[in-house]
């Protein structure tokens, strides 16, 4: 079992949303991803991959996040991030960050969430072009971040 | 005039949401709205290879990724004529069920308890009664490990294909899912003894009217072709291919779903259908659950959904475990999926996701590209029922206080369990 598992969140028919997968998807093909990490390209449940982050000691959850950051920025995030949709905000579902706290609650390991800011979401299976042309960046940024957040989980062990 | 607006029903930004306007005493308007990306999704699959369909489609949703990747499934088979193996319908029985268990324990436990225990969210109910949460969540990965063991992977079944399954779980799978499940049953006692110990919401009384799916297999949630809807007693029974005559779908002006009626009459879909038009077949110990729970079929009380969805939730559990010893004890077979030969014509699937009847209509031609798709969710087909229900519970509401009605309603919305976790699931940062 590696230690790290990348989840990549969105609806790849809705734009911008599928970011989270289209950057796990590239994270999957591209030879520089350390051997420690595992990635999934998910939907937008999160709890849903709960029985693959057993066992893990750090889970990044990559999402798309609408706000006033210029596309294809990423913050990183963690679950007590200020600003964000904590509270029930919506009255049927559980927003990634919820579902962090409450996978924390029966897992053992550490959640942080990259979000990647977006341009829109609406009905089309193509990222817009502003989130696209940045792809390349995003997936440096985020490999970035795994090789730092890895490392250092690694060497806590 | 006073208006209570409960915005957040969705995902997508201005849209969804109940509206109530009070002038003094009388309702001047009830409006229930909601978003529909399936609709809009449609046009994605048009002039799709048949076996590029269901792969799309299943992308509707994350929860219910299993129901439309299999109805989808279900429907092109019947545009080809295409009939699967009895080891092909078991499996996809099972998916489903996985589905529904997963499903039933998210709402359930994360979206409905809270309101009933007095919690803001799932996350302070966490902190009061961790044990009902993580009993939630146990179960809601018990119904993901059955459609991973199945389906291949935790979302979008890729194993499930036009004419079967292109690889079948081994017997070593099925015999882990199957002590799984054997431990996984031991939460079922208390689920029903939560669920008993709930205070009354009977705040919604109504004559309701139900249509579920009549399958030949008991109550399977995949088999039959048929639907049968259910009002003052009387059954009628409509085929699939016919789908239109029974949700004679009218646009309302303020509503991005179509309202669908049966004989001028908005229906109910869901688990309360269910077992309402499939009551015959409760199994001795559901009945008993059913009395623990003061269910009395049929209902008049729509907050009886997260009731049926309890009881829904242990039988499929023992359902699930009975069709893994049936497949174990039978040996699965290394079979190969059906072949199909693309034909020109229409085929129509119904099928009962978790929220209810989930309609996949396609027509292809004679080379199988899809020429048009007509996809209708339960949440487009509850929404009529679903304002009517509104609009009963303010008239039935003594206190018409905003804070009284917001929640009333904000719960009776979340008891019909609308699919809103479709299309867009984005974070927004205010």
């Amino acid at each position: 079992m590696k230690p790290i598992l990348v989840v990549g969140l969105g609806n790849p028919l809705m734009g911008d949303d599928g970011v989270g997968c289209a950057v796990a998807e590239c994270l999957v093909r591209d030879p520089r991803l350390p051997e420690w990490a595992d990635v999934i390209a998910g939907g937008s449940d999160l709890l849903r991959y709960a029985g693959l982050m057993e066992g893990r000691r750090l889970v990044v959850v990559l999402d798309a996040i609408q706000d006033e950051a210029a596309p294809g920025t990423v913050a990183t995030l963690d679950e007590n991030a200020a600003g964000l949709e904590m509270r029930q905000e919506h009255a049927h579902h559980i927003s990634a960050l919820q579902a962090m706290r409450l996978l924390s609650m029966t897992i053992p390991a550490d959640f942080l969430l990259l979000a990647i800011s977006i341009a829109s979401a609406g009905i089309g299976t193509d990222l817009s072009s502003r989130v696209r042309d940045r792809l390349p960046a995003i997936v440096e940024k985020v490999l970035g971040e795994i090789e730092y957040l890895g490392a250092g989980k690694l060497q806590c062990s | 005039m006073k208006a209570i607006v409960i915005e957040p029903l969705a995902r997508v930004e201005g849209h969804g949401g109940i509206t109530v306007e009070l002038e003094g005493d009388s309702i001047a308007a009830v409006r229930f709205d909601v978003f529909e990306g399936a609709r809009l999704l449609e046009s994605l699959v048009r002039g799709k290879r048949y076996d590029e369909v269901a792969p799309v489609l299943s992308r509707i949703c994350s929860i219910c990724s299993a129901a439309h990747c299999l109805t989808s499934l279900k429907a092109t088979e019947k545009a080809f004529e295409v009939t699967v193996s009895p080891q092909t319908e078991r499996l996809r029985d099972l998916l489903f069920l996985g589905e529904n268990i997963e499903s039933h324990a998210l709402h359930l436990f994360l979206l409905a308890l809270p309101d009933y225990l007095n919690a803001p969210s799932a996350i302070a109910l966490a902190a009061d009664r961790p044990e009902l949460v993580q009993l939630g969540l146990r179960l809601k990965r018990l119904g993901n490990l059955i459609q991973e063991t199945i389906g291949g992977r935790a979302i979008h079944p890729v194993n499930a294909v036009p004419g079967g399954f292109g690889k079948a779980p081994s017997t070593e799978q099925l015999t882990g899912l199957r002590t799984a499940l054997l431990e996984g049953a031991k939460g079922s006692s208390a689920v029903v003894d939560i669920m008993a110990s709930l205070p009354e919401t009977d705040f919604c009384r109504a004559n309701t009217v139900y249509a579920a799916l009549n399958s030949p297999n008991q109550d399977s949630y995949y088999a039959g072709d048929k639907v049968v809807v259910f009002a003052d007693g009387e059954r009628t029974a409509v085929p699939a291919a016919d789908y239109r005559t029974l949700t004679n779908e009218e646009p309302a002006p303020h509503s991005h779903a179509k309202h669908s009626s049966f004989r001028g009459k908005p229906f109910m879909v869901g688990s309360l259908a269910r077992l309402t038009v499939n009551m015959r077949w409760l199994t001795a110990k559901l009945a008993i659950a059913a009395e623990r729970l003061r269910l009395h079929l049929p209902s008049d009380s729509p907050m009886d959904n997260n009731k049926a969805q309890a009881l829904e939730l242990i039988g499929d559990l023992e359902r699930a475990l009975a069709v893994v010893e049936q497949l174990l004890d039978d040996g699965i077979e290394d079979e190969r999926p059906v072949p199909v030969q693309p034909r020109a014509g229409t085929g129509t699937a119904i099928t009962e996701a978790p929220r209810g009847l989930l309609i996949h209509s396609y027509t292809y031609d004679a080379e199988g590209t899809l020429v048009s798709a007509d996809v209708i969710t339960p949440t487009a087909l509850n929404a009529a029922s679903m304002e009517t229900h509104f609009r009963r519970l303010v008239e039935q509401c003594p206190e018409r206080t905003d804070g009284v009605l917001a929640q009333r309603l904000e719960m009776l919305a979340r008891a019909y369990d609308p699919c809103i976790s479709c299309s867009v699931h984005l974070m927004r940062k205010r």
